[in-house]
């Protein structure tokens, strides 16, 4: 899913870094002292999870996580994703430096939107409410960060359009893989530790 | 009440479980998926052509990738598409530094850059070697096989013996992908990171609160 240097257009990649500035502006501004382990923690599980391939389909296709890190983050998302995205980009050298901008907001809003559309679903106290909104977040998060990049090729080339499909068509195994982890997630942390999912709303 | 009792020791103890198999499925997807997400082309002369192999670094095949060819001032000198396994061959389109660029779908793009010096001399390779050295004597004891023949055959053995020894070689030399020093080096930023923050917004936090 990360967009490799050298692909994009220069408008496309300013405008990623001019959106993902101001979406991690928006984050720290939200973040507050207390949480910032769990952000962390949340960056270092979104940093491995692209390790994590999915031999499933046609391409090369791994984890993301990102409607995860959307939902018990909102908008601090993005700078998580973006601290991510940058050491992946510097230490595996997937996605790249002038790239990380455009990458940061593909993954990172689709996150903020999820967490805005399924945050009171998942926080409801009917368990099967709150796994089915989980599981849509999971799968939301992945599904728009394929159509971002969708998006961004559009922009660059006609000819990507045909890849647009295949991307959402490639990433329909980590859907439903991120759908149902997001969904045991939540069910776990319901037990566990509920206040999690609470305060990620309250911090709206 | 009970029921309800029941209930709850039910998900505590699937909750676990649950966790404990999304760990296996982790630890089992690792090892072959250290290497994810990043493509490599890698490029070799055979007489007067030149094939390309273009592959995911999960060892998938790049297929219908498209492949363009440059010269070192920028200009395309021919396009094409890799096949099922992911190859493209192409006659050597002239003798300079070629840059040849795989994209991939998704965004995903490599590239391989062929010096000149180990493109064989195009004219010369046409025309047929005429000092081949040694070969001469043999040739006269009955079979006549001219030198250009000898050549080429030697050449095409040489090239199918040495090809997968060259593939293999570009292989360890560019297909490190993450390795554990990565990952762990990785997460200890980020953590190195929320220590930073942590320092300096509780400094200013007891500060500003005194």
């Amino acid at each position: 899913m990360h967009i490799s240097e050298g692909v994009l257009s220069m408008p496309v990649l300013i405008s990623g870094g001019a959106l993902a500035a101001a979406g991690t502006a928006a984050g720290l501004n939200k973040l507050d002292y207390d949480h910032v382990p769990q952000v962390a923690v949340l960056s270092a599980a979104f940093f491995v999870a692209s390790l994590v391939h999915i031999p499933i389909g046609p391409s090369s296709v791994h984890l993301i996580l990102n409607g995860l890190l959307g939902l018990l983050l909102g908008w601090v998302a993005f700078p998580a994703i973006l601290v991510g995205l940058f050491l992946q980009a510097v230490l595996f050298q997937y996605g790249g430096l002038t790239s990380l901008g455009v990458n940061t907001v593909d993954m990172a809003l689709p996150a903020v939107v999820c967490f805005l559309v399924f945050r009171s679903g998942v926080r409801s106290n009917d368990l099967l409410t709150s796994m089915i909104s989980a599981f849509l977040c999971g799968l939301g998060g992945v599904l728009l960060a394929s159509l971002m990049v969708a998006l961004a090729l559009v922009f660059t080339g006609k000819a990507f359009l045909g890849a647009a499909k295949i991307i959402v068509i490639a990433h329909i195994p980590v859907m439903v893989i991120e759908g149902i982890i997001t969904a045991v997630c939540v069910k776990f942390l319901k037990k566990v530790k509920p206040e999690i999912l609470e305060v990620a709303n309250v911090e709206e | 009440m009970l029921r309800n009792n029941v209930l709850q020791e039910k998900f505590f103890s699937a909750g676990p479980i649950c966790i404990a198999a999304i760990m296996l499925l982790f630890i089992a997807f690792v090892p072959n998926s250290a290497l994810a997400h990043k493509v490599y082309i890698y490029a070799w002369i055979e007489g007067d052509k030149i094939h390309t192999e273009s592959y995911f670094s999960s060892n998938r095949k790049v297929q219908g990738g498209l492949i363009q060819v440059f010269d070192p001032s920028g200009s395309k000198l021919l396009e094409g598409h890799t096949n099922k396994n992911g190859e493209f061959g192409f006659k050597i389109p002239e003798k300079t530094d070629l840059k040849i660029v795989v994209n991939a779908s998704m965004g995903h793009r490599g590239e391989y850059i062929l010096k000149a010096d180990e493109l064989p001399d195009i004219s010369v390779a046409t025309k047929g070697m005429t000092n081949a050295r040694g070969v001469g004597s043999s040739s006269q004891r009955g079979v006549s096989v001219g030198p250009e023949e000898i050549r080429a055959i030697v050449e095409q053995a040489l090239d199918s013996r040495l090809g997968p020894v060259m593939r293999e070689l570009f292989r360890l030399r560019e297909e490190r992908g993450p390795g554990l020093t990565e990952i762990i080096g990785g997460i200890g930023y980020i953590f190195g990171l929320m220590g930073l923050v942590m320092y300096f917004w509780g400094k200013k936090k007891r500060k500003g609160g005194k």
